[in-house]
């Protein structure tokens, strides 16, 4: 029964077992930085969004350190007590801004630290970094919502100065000069065509906001709905292009009708319709602004700042051929 | 004809068959609690059966690899190809290997192998102890100056509770390995990529406790063999039942373990 | 309570001398299982170089009683002295260092199944007698084998063997650790009538050889006749009659009468 040959077989068999526990822990202990010389920071966070003591630390996408301990100071503080490898200590500065986020869409929770492009000294033990929190996706799905709600306040707006000024004969007719008529007729039109792609485009990402919210979440909707993303990349399309011809229109009204010369120019100057257009410019004005703001929001937006980011990169090589 | 031997009054024979009235499971549950005292008392105490230990080690661990293997190796390869299509629906092929690999390490691997390992050691202790028993053999045992507890009983226990993690290291290794085949059939990633997806993902706290759990998976294997056949009734009858309920109290008792096990770590912050 | 015996024929089988050492004393022992009371008050006593067969019904306590002999049980009350030592007060080493010297053949042969026969006999060899003879082990089993007649199954497993070869196997573990007493539970039970023949010669061959005093249970005739010096009968857990086989063969006792039919 007990033979030599099977008690060197056990052996093998235990040996093979512990070989694979051991590989398991001396390569997680690797990665949870157990092994090496760390270095340990701090950062206070008002949320930190299902945190968990062992998960990653990472600097400019890189692995660089794990979080060692959680713990709550107060209400609306909790501190977070990261190591971080000895060897990343010469690229993280003591400016460096933490935040907790996640790993993709449904990874783990994550921290980044983020370089402040500022001079600063090197960071050092017990250091307490700067945090900050990205929004929520239910925060940015507020925000788009008020873009959106935005959007449909501007676009009634404008509708409405073409329309004012398109009806204003005594305007028209005082326009004595045909070639101006013309053109301040046809940038209207345009301003009027872009009005109604601008109204399409708030139908859609109210669309596009309501569909995440009763839907099976963002990163599902995204992940499953191939038609919806090519719906959001349109939408997103004729915004910027329908910002581009409003921007374009108003400008040449105002250099019309302000800087003209003739007896447009003239009468302009002192007739109460000249007060009245010029309110309606001023008024004109300032929806444009609200909407390059609320253009401005929507690039910030995390489901739409892909395309943005694309929109730049093709227009920053378009200016350099 | 013999005497009747005395059963034990306080270990009446049960028969998983039939449903056991609430006294008969209290007393049985008496019994096995003093069954297990007695282990602790009795086993670390000289003298020790170390040829006995390492000869159980062999039966119970190095004998079941080969069954525990080929389990493990098909519930990994079977897990990554079923689990494949949804993922693809989702985009999400990238993360098979840290579902089938959580899934493995954390609560596959220790299931199968305590279900494997009851089956397979559980009947084979209970029937080996209980014909001992019939047969008199425990007594000769006792006759030729052996304390039988500890020959038999203590070091199977040990040799199970030891056994068991050990297996379960291998079986996850083989599952894994499963798993990244069949992620190569209808695919390809490399081993590091492979890796680093699983490990990336899993910390101590996930796998230090399903390490910690087949020790006590093992421990109620050993233990619940050993006390159904230790105290098996006259007959060969009396042999089949110990084997039989021996299976089935301890693959019973895997996943009564296995929830306690989930309830602590969630205690202990761990999940 | 004990019968009187009549006077014993002139053929009876000798007995030895009664001044012989008594090697084990059996002092109004009861055990009961429940409600069921196995042994009430038994008294015996075993001489050196004796045989002596305690005959009984089935189920009428007779394993039980050496079960208690050996340790195995323990007596509800009485005392039994084996070798001058109280069995039932012992330590679990000194109980040991005595069961050296007591070799016990169960009826069921109990031979260790997952061993051939060479590792069933230095079982006990290597327990009782640990490190010392090492160099020799080899020699005592073949020894002990050749004893029973057996030395061809030495590297047999039990399930190989005949149930008379068992029992043979079963003796020779009994004594290889040479005994001072020997318990036979049932030795001839099972055994078709020709092998148990040889099992009896060979517990008197045993007798002579190692000079062992041995107490016999058992409720085969043949068996008690050929290898008893002394029989006790067991009845109601008393010890209801006591002499040689002869004298027991004469009685008019009914119940002493109804074994010998």
């Amino acid at each position: 029964m007990p033979t030599a040959s099977h008690h060197i077989r056990l052996a093998l068999f235990v040996l093979a077992g512990l070989a694979c526990l051991a590989a398991t822990l001396v390569l997680l202990g690797q990665r949870q930085n157990l092994f090496g010389s760390s270095l340990a920071v701090q950062a206070d966070f008002r949320n930190v969004s299902g945190l968990l003591t062992g998960n990653n630390v990472r600097l400019a996408g890189i692995t660089v350190g794990t979080v060692k301990e959680i713990n709550i100071l107060n209400d609306s503080t909790v501190r977070v007590m990261m190591h971080l490898n000895r060897d990343v200590q010469p690229y993280v500065r003591k400016n460096a801004v933490a935040s907790v986020g996640t790993d993709g869409l449904v990874g783990n929770t994550i921290v980044n630290l983020t370089a402040v492009a500022a001079p600063a000294p090197l960071i050092a033990e017990g250091d307490v970094l700067r945090t900050t929190t990205p929004p929520a996706i239910d925060e940015m799905l507020a925000t788009l919502s008020i873009s959106n709600k935005n959007l449909v306040g501007i676009t009634e707006d404008l509708h409405q100065i073409t329309g004012k000024l398109n009806d204003s004969r005594a305007l028209w007719q005082l326009l004595g000069d045909q070639k101006v008529a013309a053109n301040v007729r046809q940038t209207l039109r345009h301003a009027a065509s872009a009005t109604a792609t601008l109204q399409a485009s708030a139908n859609d990402i109210g669309h596009l906001t309501r569909g995440i919210r009763q839907g099976r979440g963002p990163a599902g909707y995204l992940l499953t709905d191939k038609e919806f993303a090519k719906q959001l990349r349109h939408t997103t399309r004729q915004l910027a292009r329908s910002s581009d011809t409003l921007a374009g229109t108003l400008g040449s009204l105002q250099q019309q009708v302000q800087s003209g010369n003739g007896p447009l120019h003239t009468l302009l100057t002192d007739t109460a319709m000249s007060g009245q257009l010029r309110q309606t410019l001023g008024h004109v004005e300032q929806g444009t602004d609200g909407f390059n703001q609320n253009m401005e929001a929507l690039k910030h937006n995390f489901l739409l700042r892909g395309y943005f980011r694309k929109q730049a990169k093709r227009k920053a090589k378009a200016a350099a051929q | 004809m013999p005497p009747v031997l005395p059963t034990p009054p306080c270990c009446p024979l049960i028969s998983p068959a039939t449903p056991m009235p609430a006294s008969t499971f209290f007393t049985e549950f008496r019994a096995m609690t003093g069954f297990t005292g007695r282990f602790f008392r009795e086993g670390f105490r000289p003298r020790y059966e170390w040829l006995e230990l390492l000869n159980q080690c062999y039966a119970i661990g190095y004998q079941s690899l080969p069954l525990v293997g080929i389990t493990s190796f098909i519930m990994g390869l079977v897990l990554t190809l079923r689990l494949r299509p949804t993922m693809v629906q989702f985009g999400a092929t990238s993360w098979i290997p840290v579902m089938v690999g959580l899934t493995i390490i954390q609560e596959l691997g220790p299931i199968i192998t305590g279900l494997m390992v009851a089956g397979k050691v559980g009947s084979s202790i209970g029937a080996e102890l209980g014909s001992m028993r019939v047969s008199e053999q425990i007594d000769a045992m006792e006759v030729s100056g052996t304390n039988p507890f500890k020959y038999l009983v203590v070091t199977r226990i040990l040799a199970a509770t030891l056994m068991v993690p050990i297996l379960t290291l291998l079986a996850d290794a083989v599952g894994l390995g499963a798993c990244y085949l069949g992620i190569n059939l209808q695919g390809v990633t490399s081993v590091a990529l492979f890796t680093n997806n699983i490990l990336g993902r899993l910390t101590f706290g996930e796998v230090l406790p399903a390490v910690v759990k087949t020790f006590f998976f093992g421990f109620a294997i050993g233990l619940i063999g050993c006390y159904k056949g230790y105290h098996a009734s006259k007959g060969t009858q009396g042999v089949g039942v110990a084997a039989n309920s021996a299976v089935v109290l301890s693959s019973l008792m895997i996943f009564l373990l296995d929830l306690v096990a989930v309830g602590v770590s969630t205690a202990f912050g761990l999940i | 309570m004990e019968s009187t015996v009549p006077p014993a024929p002139a053929a009876a089988l000798p007995t030895p001398a009664p001044a012989a050492e008594v090697v084990l004393t059996v002092a109004g022992i009861s055990k009961s299982f429940g409600d069921n009371h196995v042994l009430k008050d038994f008294s015996l006593t075993l001489r050196r170089g004796e045989n002596v067969v305690v005959l009984g019904k089935s189920g009428s306590g007779k394993s039980v009683l050496i079960k208690c002999i050996i340790g195995l049980l323990k007596p509800d009350a009485g005392t039994i002295t084996v070798l001058g030592q109280p069995v039932a007060t012992l330590s679990h080493v000194a109980l040991d260092a005595l069961r050296a010297k007591v070799g016990f053949l169960f009826q069921s042969n109990a031979l260790y199944d997952s061993m051939t026969v060479r590792e069933n006999l230095l079982f006990p060899l290597r327990r009782h007698w640990l490190a010392d003879h090492q160099g020799q082990e080899d020699q005592l089993v073949l020894q002990a084998l050749d004893d029973v007649g057996l030395p061809q199954t030495i590297d047999q497993l039990p399930a190989e063997l005949s149930g008379g070869q068992r029992k043979r196997i079963a003796l020779a573990r009994t004594l290889i650790v040479p005994p001072e007493i020997i318990l036979y539970d049932e030795p001839t039970t099972g055994l078709d009538p020709v092998t148990a023949r040889e099992i009896d010669q060979l517990i008197r061959h045993v007798q002579q050889k190692y000079h062992a005093s041995s107490l016999i249970i058992s409720h085969d005739m043949s068996c008690v006749r050929l290898t008893s010096d002394r029989v006790i009968l067991l009845s109601e857990g008393r010890s209801y009659a006591e002499g040689t086989y002869a004298e027991l063969l004469a009685s008019t006792d009914p119940i002493v009468h109804a074994f010998f039919e």
